[in-house]
Formats: structure tokens, C-alpha cells, sequence
């Protein structure tokens, strides 16, 4: 058992507002720009701006995330932050950095026939990939894992990987899903598969919503921002910011991707059906010539 | 008394995959990542007090002791005999400054919320709160501190001589100024970090240290009011 008998500077770190950088996400994040320009360099590919811009918005969300105040404060202080910071990495920054990445260069990491590449194969096949994501999402958000974890820094490390990827296996097969693509899942499946998810968030949320006592003794038992905001009061904040953040919002994508989907299918009928009016139409023509004795 | 107080594999598309240096790179950049980034604020382990073999989550104490016999003010300036005008009443006795960062806050923020939780009515139940800081924890600033949690809790302050009497009678230290805060907001004064529980009768009962979780403070409040009163 690990309490304290006195009250002094050393038992928690006082929160203030002087900034103090985090070395370790700074690295992260040039290790992802540097990689992925220097993985174009030595293919000889040229920068797709369009890509890279992308990539660069996933980078800067992990980020802002991941450096001082926002970091700190997720990892450390409120429960709030710290949810915010798994929505902006599962929701933003994932999807963004899949989005970044041309086909060649998964081709070139995940060569076809390889071990890495079935395993990527497996891991992404929408069963799979929804199992691993929600698995993480429950796993990660219990007491006892958050209580274990994040108070060390390579434990709160090792949530954030595991938060990254999981996120990038979820999105994997709904983003890649050109025909060629192997576990791509097309509409009305990849609707779903994403519902599904949005779905089971609300469990994790209710808990954190409606629990009369706080759940997580890192955020109860951390110095406050400022007196008058529970602890209590911030769980419930967390979990609205997760209704909203995982349900609502990931919502607003499932209704904004089924809807293109079926503008494509309208404009895909719509298609056959004028190829179809053109074909009888000049069957009628060809029907009308045969029958004219002048023609 | 005092003791117990303070007691890869490579393969035929080497070119394509990462290299061995590449994996040892991104390794050690994992490493100095997991090394340069946020943890937790708190060194205290979280899981809160363990359940003793009688059900209560606080400690016994090993020594017996009473309410110290000083004479403080509460925040209407009003004479309070510690010793005397708790008696009748459970009470939870703490000893703290309003400037305080962490351990004051948390632990009247826990018992206030453990309170209503656990249906523990102020009545039934004394909560006070002793300054360990007389020049700058003033009447009304006491009051304004409580409010946050709960403003039927007693605020109590009075000349530092007296503070250190009453906590000299209690087996326990301070208080000591530790150095300035990091805020910028004065200094940070140590002091000692526990709740003290005394029955009706003013005898000291258990203590509960700093690491003391709300669900510690459900379990044990009722038992507070039902076997101390």
C-alpha cells in the first residue's frame, strides 16, 4: 500500500501553466515526417501533395495531442483531456494517416506474399480488425489499466501505441477499399462496421457518466486545475466528450459516407438505366428500318 | 504514535522491408519517446486503502489519544475549544492550508463527495479543518477554501504556537515551510497529510493517510457514524 503520511512538494507534481516540452513526442513526430519523405526519396517517388498534407494533419493531431498542456493534462489530470486525446488519436489522426499513404508504399512495406504482409491481411479483416479495436477500447479504459499504466511514462506510452494502432487496423479496412484491395469492405457493410463501433463506445461512456464514484484513482487522486471541479464532475465530462466524440460524431462520418455512397449508386443507376433507354431505343430504329419498304 | 505516522526477421525483400537498423531505431526512439513524454501527476498508487480484516479501509491507531485541548477561533472569530465543543459527535479532524496544492483539496474534495454518496449528514458527522498557515489562511479565506467542498465544514485557525500545541498532543509534525510554490503563489508548507477520526468521546480512533479513495470514505462513514457516535 502506497499513501502518504505528509504533505509535501513530493507526493504529486503541482500543476502550472509553464510550458515544458516533451522530447519523446517531439522525436515521434519527426520520425514520422522524416520517414515518410525519406521512404519517398529511396523509392524514387515524388511527394504527392495531396498525400503529404494529409499525413502531416495526422502527425500534428498526435501531436498537440501527445505534447504539453494537452498531453499532460490528458495523461495526469483530467479524465476529460484524457478521453478527448483517444477520440482525436482513433478518430482523427488514424484515418488522416491512412488517408496520407500512397499505394505503392503500403505495397513497398507490406510486400505482397510476405509474412507481414498476411499478417497485416489478417489483422485488417473486418471481423478481426472490429474485434481488435473494441478490445482495446474496453481493455484500455478499465481502472485497473489506466490506475497500472499510465502511472509510469512507458506504460502511458504503450496505451497511446496501442491506441494508435488499433485505430489504424479499425480504419484500415473501411478507408482501403479499392476492389483490389484485400478485407476492403464496400457500403452497406462498412456503414455497419463503423455503427458497430459507435455502438459499443456508449458502454465505456455510460460507466463513465453515470458511476457514482469516481473510476480511476489517477485523475481523483491528482493535484486539481482548480478548486470547484470534481473529480466526479470531470468523469461525467468524459464521459459526454465519449458519447459525442465516438457516437455523434462518428455518426456525422457514417451518414456522410453512406450518403455518398448513395448519390454513387443513384448516379450508377442512373447510368444504366439511360444506357439501357439508348440501347432499346436504337433497337426500335433498327425495328423501324427493317419495316420501311421505301428504306 | 509518532512512528506510525510518518513510518526481425530478415527475408528475400530485405530492400522493401525495414532493416535491422531501422528496427533498432525505431525502438530506441520508442524508448527515449516513452522516456520524454506525460505520465501521471500523482506518485501515490492509486488503488486507494486495502479493506482490513475488521471492514474498515482506514488504520487503527496503535496509541491512545484525544482531542488536543487548545483553544482556536472558527471563521465567525468565535473562541472553539477543540476538546470540548466537538465532544457528542464523531468528528473528522485535518490539518491543512487553503494554498495548498493537492493533498488538502482531494482529501476534503473526497470526503464531502463520500458524504452525500454514502447519505452522512454534517449533523451527524463534524468535519474540521485546521490552518496550518495563520498568515495567510485569514477567516474569510478559510470560509471561501470550504466552500468549494462543503460549507457546513468547520474552518478553524489560530496562532501558530497553538497549531503546533495541537499537534504536538496528537503525536504528529509541522507544520514546515518546504520552499516557494511552483504557481508562484507563496510557499508550500508541509504538514502532516492524514484525516484523524475521533468517537463522540473525543478519543482518536483511525486515520486515514493521504491515498484514501472516495470508495474508502462510503465504506467507512456509515461505520464512523454508527459505532463512534
Amino acid at each position: 500500500m502506497n499513501v502518504a503520511f505528509w504533505c509535501s512538494s513530493n507526493p504529486g507534481q503541482i500543476w502550472t501553466w509553464r510550458y515544458t516540452p516533451f522530447l519523446g513526442v517531439w522525436l515521434v513526430a519527426a520520425t514520422f515526417i522524416g520517414g515518410y519523405v525519406l521512404a519517398h526519396r529511396r523509392a524514387g517517388r515524388a511527394l504527392d501533395p495531396r498525400r503529404l498534407r494529409l499525413w502531416c494533419f495526422g502527425v500534428l493531431a498526435l501531436f498537440l495531442v501527445s505534447e504539453w498542456p494537452i498531453g499532460q493534462l490528458g495523461v495526469g489530470y483530467l479524465a476529460t483531456v484524457g478521453i478527448a486525446r483517444y477520440i482525436i488519436y482513433s478518430f482523427v489522426a488514424a484515418p488522416l494517416l491512412i488517408a496520407g499513404l500512397p499505394d505503392w508504399l503500403v505495397d513497398r512495406w507490406f510486400p505482397a506474399g510476405t509474412r507481414r504482409e498476411r499478417t497485416l491481411r489478417a489483422v485488417t479483416y473486418w471481423p478481426v480488425a472490429l474485434l481488435l479495436f473494441n478490445a482495446v477500447l474496453f481493455g484500455t479504459h478499465l481502472p485497473a489499466t489506466i490506475d497500472g499504466l499510465k502511472t509510469t511514462q512507458l506504460g502511458s506510452f504503450g496505451v497511446d501505441v496501442l491506441h494508435l494502432f488499433a485505430a489504424l487496423v479499425w480504419w484500415w479496412p473501411a478507408m482501403r477499399r479499392a476492389p483490389a484491395e484485400p478485407n476492403a469492405i464496400q457500403e452497406p457493410l462498412r456503414a455497419f462496421y463503423l455503427f458497430a463501433s459507435s455502438v459499443l463506445m456508449f458502454v465505456p461512456a455510460a460507466f463513465l457518466t453515470f458511476s457514482p464514484l469516481p473510476l480511476y484513482g489517477l485523475y481523483e487522486l491528482a493535484p486539481p486545475l482548480w478548486l470547484g471541479f470534481d473529480t466526479l464532475q470531470d468523469q461525467q465530462a468524459a464521459g459526454i466528450v465519449m458519447n459525442i466524440g465516438g457516437g455523434f460524431v462518428l455518426w456525422g462520418i457514417i451518414a456522410s459516407l453512406f450518403l455518398r455512397w448513395a448519390a454513387e449508386q443513384q448516379r450508377a443507376d442512373e447510368e444504366t438505366r439511360q444506357l439501357r433507354n439508348a440501347r432499346t431505343l436504337e433497337r426500335i430504329r433498327a425495328l423501324e428500318t427493317d419495316r420501311d419498304p421505301t428504306g | 504514535m509518532r512512528e506510525t505516522m510518518t513510518g526481425t526477421r530478415t527475408h528475400g525483400h530485405a530492400r522493401t522491408g525495414p532493416s535491422a537498423r531501422l528496427v533498432a531505431a525505431v525502438a530506441a526512439i520508442a524508448m527515449l519517446a516513452a522516456a520524454c513524454g506525460p505520465a501521471s501527476a500523482t506518485a501515490i498508487a492509486a488503488d486507494g486503502l486495502e479493506r482490513r480484516a475488521d471492514g474498515w479501509h482506514g488504520l487503527p491507531l496503535e496509541r491512545e489519544r484525544q482531542l488536543p485541548d487548545v483553544q482556536l477561533e472558527d471563521t465567525d472569530g468565535e473562541p472553539f475549544e477543540l476538546a470540548s465543543d466537538l465532544r457528542g459527535t464523531p468528528t473528522l479532524l485535518f490539518f491543512g492550508y487553503s494554498s495548498c496544492p493537492d493533498i488538502c483539496p482531494i482529501h476534503l474534495a473526497a470526503i464531502a463527495s463520500a458524504m452525500d454518496t454514502a447519505g452522512v449528514d454534517f449533523d451527524e458527522l463534524d468535519v474540521v479543518f485546521v490552518s496550518v498557515d495563520p498568515e495567510r489562511d485569514t477567516p474569510e479565506q478559510i470560509e471561501d477554501f470550504l466552500s468549494n467542498f462543503s460549507s457546513q465544514m468547520i474552518g478553524l485557525h489560530g496562532d501558530l504556537e497553538v497549531v503546533e500545541e495541537a499537534l504536538d498532543q496528537l503525536d504528529m509534525g509541522g507544520p514546515v515551510v518546504e520552499g516557494p510554490d511552483p504557481r508562484g503563489d507563496g510557499d508550500l508548507i508541509g504538514h502532516p497529510a492524514q484525516v484523524i477520526g475521533f468517537d463522540a468521546d473525543g478519543e482518536a480512533k483511525r486515520a486515514w493517510p493521504f491515498g484514501a479513495r472516495r470508495s474508502d470514505w462510503v465504506s467507512d462513514l456509515p461505520k464512523v457514524v454508527e459505532e463512534w457516535s
